[in-house]
């Protein structure tokens, strides 16, 4: 973890976790916790990718796979799942992870711009940005892992099910 | 500080809409031909004070434009000019345009053109000849809280009485000696309310600014002042009556008043008879024989008699109590009723939700403790009572957020006026129980569902004038819109009584627009729907009331969303009837707690009839997707949630249990289900909090145990068949 200078301005930290052998990213500020995996309750009529509602402190919250929601092959549940508690734009969700990383700062002019050609929902990816990692035995791999940096607002649940209600 | 002043400020806008409906309200019952005097004063005062606030806060054109309006209303309930439907139709008009100089006010709208209403209102002072000339100025602005002298002597012995109010008062009523020569004289009588001090409305202060007019005081009436044990030196309990020159304009008097507490009684005439030491006729009602003795000064005392007088009352009442050390705390003393400003606060209703949610976190744990102790430890901790009392604060603070539906149903008339000059529709409003207490949450989100319903009713309803004629109705349409309340729902209809649903046509669109297949068969219910489905409008022109084809989506969703729905009946030529059925309330339910497929579901047992195990054979089908139980002959449609909500469930139905519900729309239906577990009351969760409302579904709730069960939508359950799901309806 770096410092937590907010003047800086061009810094900011995002949280970094595994899925489908990828290292994606999100913002720190939308992140509210990190839960261990509890099967959610699950709904029905909605899409796949939701695998149902969880009780955070009293409010009940869905819990997405995000893997099959970004069009990968459906996490498996391992001891490392967890779930990724988020707020986004006042609602707060749970995305269902491989592994979480860990918190990075990264600056703004780092992030590149994702390639155009990717998923059908091209908006997904707000950017991509290489970021040293961190070895089992403490020594950073200078050679760096791309991140795919989310944007959560394409995630919105909302938006999603108005299109498919 | 500019926070602060904008928080002030949004006291003004709340107070400015309480005025609204309230002159509204007091202009509908005019209209409807109730011109009592009562009536009338509650306008004027709502929209006196709406122009008080407006003065204060620098909104010149909405001080302007009430000012002017507020000038009709004096003179009609002066009584000079007669409250005839004309008049009231202006006023109507006035009101409206006075809403939206409010909306402007706030800056959410433009300024709104009054010209024509200004004009109607200038005619109607016009016309009945003699107009008081007020000029429409920016009225007095907040009086200058100018500290009133150190009070001498007489005031020190009433200290200890704690009448340091009113005794400070006293030096300052020296009235010019020689009254001016004046034909006429207006006589002011002015009884502060009792929480006129509290509220910052010092009666002196008014009394200052009337006697910068010239104003004199004839007599103080005394007479409500209490014994002392019952004496709040925090209240106000004088009458004051003063005279006021003839020639000072009514409107410069009644400025002075514009910041005194509500409830307050002000009264301005005309002093009849040209004696002006003529006895006040204040509204006290002939004096008891008490009250002489509790000073009520005649008008020809001088003022230093006055002053003595009230050392004398002040004497009286110390030596008519009990010793001082067995007194009450006199601010503690018991107010006398009929004081209803003082019992009511704002309070910020996040601050509300968030006891509401909190007690709902109570009841919550509560049923955790429950699961987790023995029935003797439950008992033995007093359980019961803790449940018991959790309920009560439950049930109360559920009260708090009841509101009367008269706050939805309150900006209805202003559209139909509208609505009726854009359609030249003429359309009569009638509306039932609006007493009707609805959370508050519940009449918030109603309002727009309401204002579609109003609108299509008017627009695609109601016929034109020459078509009801032709049709041999009254010309004028009606639209009723009632509220009421059965069991735990509420149910909200807007009925007209219009040409009804073209169903012909309706089916046609629906086939045109790719809502429904062109094979599809529907019943008259299912056609009447379809007006609800997505992207539908049968308008041949899209006006700009509705037509767009959005309206009565938004409403089914909207009213979904609240774990509501919408039901259309209609018989062609006579009208239709749209009925929101609404829950009480959104946070509480008293549900049994039943298995599908193994998961546990809420089932609200409002709506739960009895249960039966089938005997074999019981259940019988009567198509492939399609069952019934024979309930002693009653052959009773069953449902299989499993199957509608696409559950594994292998389970032989003899093996399950059958709740058979009552369903507003489809009556008894039989319901599935693997067995029950428990009944108790859950704290309704709703899921678009943080997801979309699913159909079939009315929220969530958090059980004992802090995992989910999901709450299950009767009437949504029972509509879904299998036979036949429009597209776009489905969710």
């Amino acid at each position: 973890m770096t410092d937590t200078n907010d003047n800086a301005g061009t810094d900011r930290k995002i949280v970094t976790f595994s899925l489908a052998q990828q290292t994606f990213g999100i913002d720190m500020r939308a992140l509210i916790e990190i839960r261990e995996w509890d099967e959610p309750t699950p709904l029905p009529n909605v899409p796949g990718f939701i695998k149902g509602v969880t009780n955070l402190r009293g409010n009940v919250i869905p819990v997405v796979g995000l893997a099959e929601r970004l069009g990968w092959e459906p996490s498996a549940i391992h001891a490392r799942s967890c779930v990724l508690v988020v707020n986004i734009a006042g609602k707060q969700a749970g995305f269902l992870v491989d592994e979480v990383n860990d918190i990075v700062a990264i600056g703004e002019t780092e992030i590149q711009p994702a390639p155009e050609v990717e998923t059908i929902e091209p908006s997904v990816i707000a950017g991509l940005v290489r970021i040293a990692t961190r070895q089992k035995d403490g020594t950073r791999d200078e050679k760096g892992t791309m991140v795919l940096l989310l944007d959560l607002d394409a995630l919105s649940l909302t938006k999603h099910l108005d299109l498919a209600a | 500080m500019s926070d602060e002043l904008d928080e002030i400020q949004a006291i003004f806008f709340e107070e400015c809409a309480e005025g609204l409906v309230t002159a509204e309200q007091g202009l509908s019952a005019m209209q409807a031909g109730d011109v009592s005097a009562e009536v009338i004063a509650g306008v004027f005062r709502a929209v006196h004070s709406i122009k008080g606030g407006a003065g204060a806060f620098g909104h010149a054109d909405l001080t302007a434009f009430a000012h002017k309006f507020e000038n009709v209303l004096d003179e009609v309930r002066g009584g000079k000019i007669p409250p005839s439907p004309g008049v009231v139709k202006v006023m109507l008009s006035a009101f409206d345009i006075l809403t939206d100089h409010v909306e402007s006010a706030k800056g959410l709208a433009p300024r709104p053109a009054d010209e024509a209403a200004l004009a109607a209102l200038e005619q109607v002072l016009a016309n009945k000849g003699a107009d008081d000339g007020a000029p429409a100025a920016a009225p007095a602005p907040a009086p200058v809280a100018v500290e009133a002298p150190a009070a001498p002597a007489p005031a020190a012995e009433a200290d200890e009485f704690g009448f340091v109010p009113m005794a400070v008062s006293l030096d300052d009523f020296d009235a010019p000696a020689e009254a001016p020569a004046a034909d006429a004289w207006w006589i002011v009588t002015f009884k502060p309310s009792r929480a006129a001090l509290a509220n910052a409305g010092e009666p002196l202060l008014i009394i200052r600014e009337l006697e910068t007019l010239g104003a004199e005081i004839l007599s103080v009436d005394t007479e409500t002042v209490p014994p002392l044990r019952d004496l709040d030196p925090e209240d106000a309990y004088f009458t004051w009556t003063l005279r006021v020159p003839g020639e000072v304009a009514e409107g410069d008097i009644n400025d002075c008043f514009d910041f005194v507490a509500p409830d307050s009684l002000v009264e301005v005439r005309r002093d009849e008879a040209p004696a002006p030491a003529a006895a006040p006729v204040a509204e006290a009602p002939a004096a008891d024989t008490g009250a002489d003795e509790f000073g009520f000064v005649p008008v020809s005392a001088p003022i230093e008699d006055f002053a003595a007088e009230m050392q004398r009352v002040v004497e009286t009442i110390a030596a008519a109590s009990p010793p001082i050390g067995s007194v009450e705390t006199p601010s503690i003393a018991p107010k006398a009723g009929g004081d209803a400003a003082q019992q009511t606060i704002r309070v910020d209703l996040g601050k509300l939700d968030l006891l509401l949610n909190l007690v709902g976190e109570l009841v919550i744990r509560n049923s955790i403790l429950a699961d987790r102790l023995s029935p003797a430890d439950r008992q033995r901790v007093e359980l019961p009572e803790l449940a018991r009392l959790t309920r009560q604060i439950q049930d109360n603070v559920m009260s708090l957020r009841a509101q009367p539906i008269k706050q939805a149903f309150s900006r209805v008339p202003r559209m139909l006026r509208d609505l009726s000059v854009e359609t030249g529709k003429t359309i009569n409003l009638e509306t039932y129980g609006e007493t009707t207490e609805v959370d508050k949450g519940v009449i918030e989100k109603i309002g727009d569902p309401l204002t579609h319903m109003i609108r299509n009713a008017a627009d695609h309803g109601l016929e034109s004038a020459e078509e009801r004629i032709a049709a041999g109705k009254d010309p004028a349409g009606t639209i009723k819109l009632s509220a009421e309340q059965r069991g735990a729902r509420i149910f909200v209809r807007v009925q007209d009584n219009g040409r009804g649903i073209n169903r012909e046509r309706v089916k046609a669109k629906a086939i045109e627009k790719g809502i429904i297949s062109a094979d599809a068969v529907l019943s008259n219910e299912e056609i009447d729907q379809l007006i609800c489905a997505p992207g539908f409008s049968t308008a041949e022109t899209i006006s700009n009331i509705s037509g767009r084809g959005v309206g009565m989506d938004v409403v089914r969703s909207n009213v979904e969303a609240l774990g509501g729905r919408v039901e259309i009946h209609s018989v062609p030529g006579e009208g239709t009837t749209f009925t929101m059925i609404l829950p009480l309330t959104l946070a509480i339910l008293d549900g049994m707690i039943v298995r599908l497929a193994g998961q546990r579901f809420v089932l609200p047992l409002a709506h739960v009839l009895e249960t039966v195990q089938p005997e074999p054979g019981q259940v019988k089908r009567t198509s492939p997707d399609s069952e019934v139980i024979d309930m002693r002959g009653e052959y009773v449609p069953v449902k299989r949630a499993t199957e509608i909500f696409g559950l594994n469930d292998d389970r032989a139905v003899e093996d399950s249990l059958v709740v058979i519900v009552e369903s507003e729309a489809h009556g008894k239906v039989g319901l599935v289900v693997d067995t029950i577990d428990d009944r108790r009351e859950v704290v309704i969760k709703s899921l678009d909090q943080n997801l979309h409302p699913i159909r079939g579904l009315g929220g969530a709730t958090i059980l004992g145990d802090g995992s989910i069960a999901l709450i299950l939508d009767i009437e949504a359950l029972v509509a879904s068949t299998n036979r036949y799901t429009p597209k776009g309806m489905a969710a």
